[in-house]
């Protein structure tokens, strides 16, 4: 019920926010802001390559235990590789408040209640997760809705926009890895 | 003109087998010879006992039927993917379908880990979403936890340049449903539907809510939800003028059987029991 009563502030914060912006242009994809956050999302991913070239390729495989092993090696390769990361590393400020701006554009009223409704409709899960951190297997993975995804900045294969709570994650699914967090996008 | 009707009893073709130490099972399809003929479970990885007692179900159809293969609507491992996950909430329950050489082809539900389409048995190919063609039809597993513009993109070449007589997407969320804990995924309705009317597809099919609902056709396209493979959300129905049936109070597994331009479904209760049938012709 708590869980129900935080999302519906959450989608009310998201629908109010949205009348503000009517108007307001979708994601640029030109704007120094985004090309910012396309590079240290392309870094990222380089130095996975790098980290994934040290370990046994993953294919598809009968053995559940070499995918697991490879998803453990594969993060904690990358939290070796990355050091000190934290929270705001690839969501830098500006990209942190232009897709603060892309989410409530997002939520004009035209496609506010059915995004409302597919959010609702997804499973939400109340999670707290930081920079680094696993995400728990024993916990759902909230759907993002489609329209959410539109007005995002496009992310590199395997990784993915995803909500917790009220924050939206930056995921590595395939090393089931936490890259950043906007803190409270949804509040 | 789209016709959808009920199996007729004369129609019927009743085949009863006594299995070593089973019951008899009455499989209705018609049983066509070179007719496609698969499975379909959502919901189902829990590993409990349930499960286990669907799955046997499927084993004593399974022994009529011959099916070939099972589509998995997501969630298929709950709690983890671990090799021990696996092995309770998939790999032994299914045993005997496994090793009777059926296929199994997954989509990914909210309680699945991505990193489970490296799973071999489970036919992804190494990603979220794929296709793949049996007989006259062509099956298009789609990762509704994230429908990004790059699965748009796919997904509107794929079925474009589709020539199957049938197209068969299968994927979580549902996009109607009058379960009660969920409801439809609307957002997700808006923007794939549009390509389903657009490019012939003529079934749907979804998990998610933990129960089993026909709906009544939208523009040419029926819709089911079979989320009730292992879970089980006890009447959690609601009432609707869209339900053309519901079952709510057990769980259960389908089976299809695609022949020419006429596609049979079963749907049948964790204790046997045909809960509903009908069947669907190609427009």
């Amino acid at each position: 019920m708590k869980a129900m009563a935080r999302d519906g502030m959450l989608l009310a914060a998201l629908a109010g926010a949205g009348y503000a912006v009517a108007g307001n242009p979708p994601v640029n994809a030109d704007s120094a802001i985004i090309q910012d956050f396309e590079k240290r999302l392309a870094d990222y991913v380089q130095l996975r390559k790098s980290a994934e070239a040290a370990l046994p390729p993953l294919k598809a495989t009968a053995s559940p235990a070499k995918i697991t092993h490879h998803q453990n090696e594969l993060a904690r390769a990358m939290r070796r590789a990355r050091g000190n990361a934290k929270q705001g590393d690839i969501f830098t400020p500006p990209a942190e408040m232009e897709i603060r701006r892309l989410l409530r554009i997002a939520m004009q009223p035209a496609d506010a209640p059915k995004v409302r409704q597919s959010l609702r409709a997804a499973e939400p899960v109340q999670l707290h997760l930081k920079v680094g951190d696993e995400y728990p297997g024993h916990v759902p993975l909230q759907s993002t809705p489609p329209t959410l995804l539109e007005n995002l900045p496009k992310l590199p294969p395997e990784i993915e926009y995803r909500i917790t709570g009220r924050d939206l994650v930056l995921l590595d699914t395939k090393a089931n890895l936490i890259l950043d967090i906007i803190s409270g996008a949804f509040s | 003109m789209s016709r959808f009707h009920l199996v007729s009893p004369r129609r019927a073709i009743l085949f009863s087998l006594i299995l070593a130490g089973a019951a008899a099972v009455a499989a209705d399809l018609p049983l066509k010879p070179d007719s496609v003929r698969f499975a379909v479970i959502g919901d189902n990885g829990t590993g409990d006992r349930p499960q286990y007692e669907v799955a046997e179900e499927m084993e004593k159809f399974h022994a009529t039927v011959k099916f070939d293969f099972v589509v998995m609507l997501g969630d298929n491992i709950y709690g983890g993917a671990s090799a021990a996950d696996m092995k309770r909430k998939f790999e032994d329950p299914y045993k005997a379908l496994l090793d009777g050489g059926v296929k199994f082809y997954a989509s990914l539900g909210n309680h699945d880990n991505p990193n489970e389409r490296f799973y071999k048995p489970f036919n992804m190919g190494e990603k979220r979403y794929y296709s793949f063609k049996r007989g006259n039809a062509e099956f298009f597993a789609l990762d509704s936890n994230y429908m990004d513009p790059m699965q748009m993109d796919w997904l509107t070449n794929a079925l474009k340049g589709s020539t199957a007589a049938w197209k068969i997407c299968f994927f979580h969320h549902p996009l109607y449903s009058d379960g009660k804990f969920h409801g439809p995924d609307t957002d997700l309705r808006t923007r794939i539907e549009p390509l389903f009317e657009a490019n012939g597809v003529r079934l749907v099919l979804a998990g998610h809510e933990h129960l089993y609902e026909r709906l009544k056709p939208h523009n040419g396209i029926y819709y089911f939800v079979l989320g009730n493979s292992g879970e089980l959300r006890p009447h959690n129905l609601r009432a609707s003028a869209d339900m053309a049936k519901g079952f709510d109070t057990d769980r259960g597994f389908m089976m299809m059987e695609i022949a020419g331009d006429q596609l049979f479904f079963q749907t049948i209760s964790r204790g046997g029991e045909t809960v509903d049938s009908g069947e669907i012709d190609r427009q």
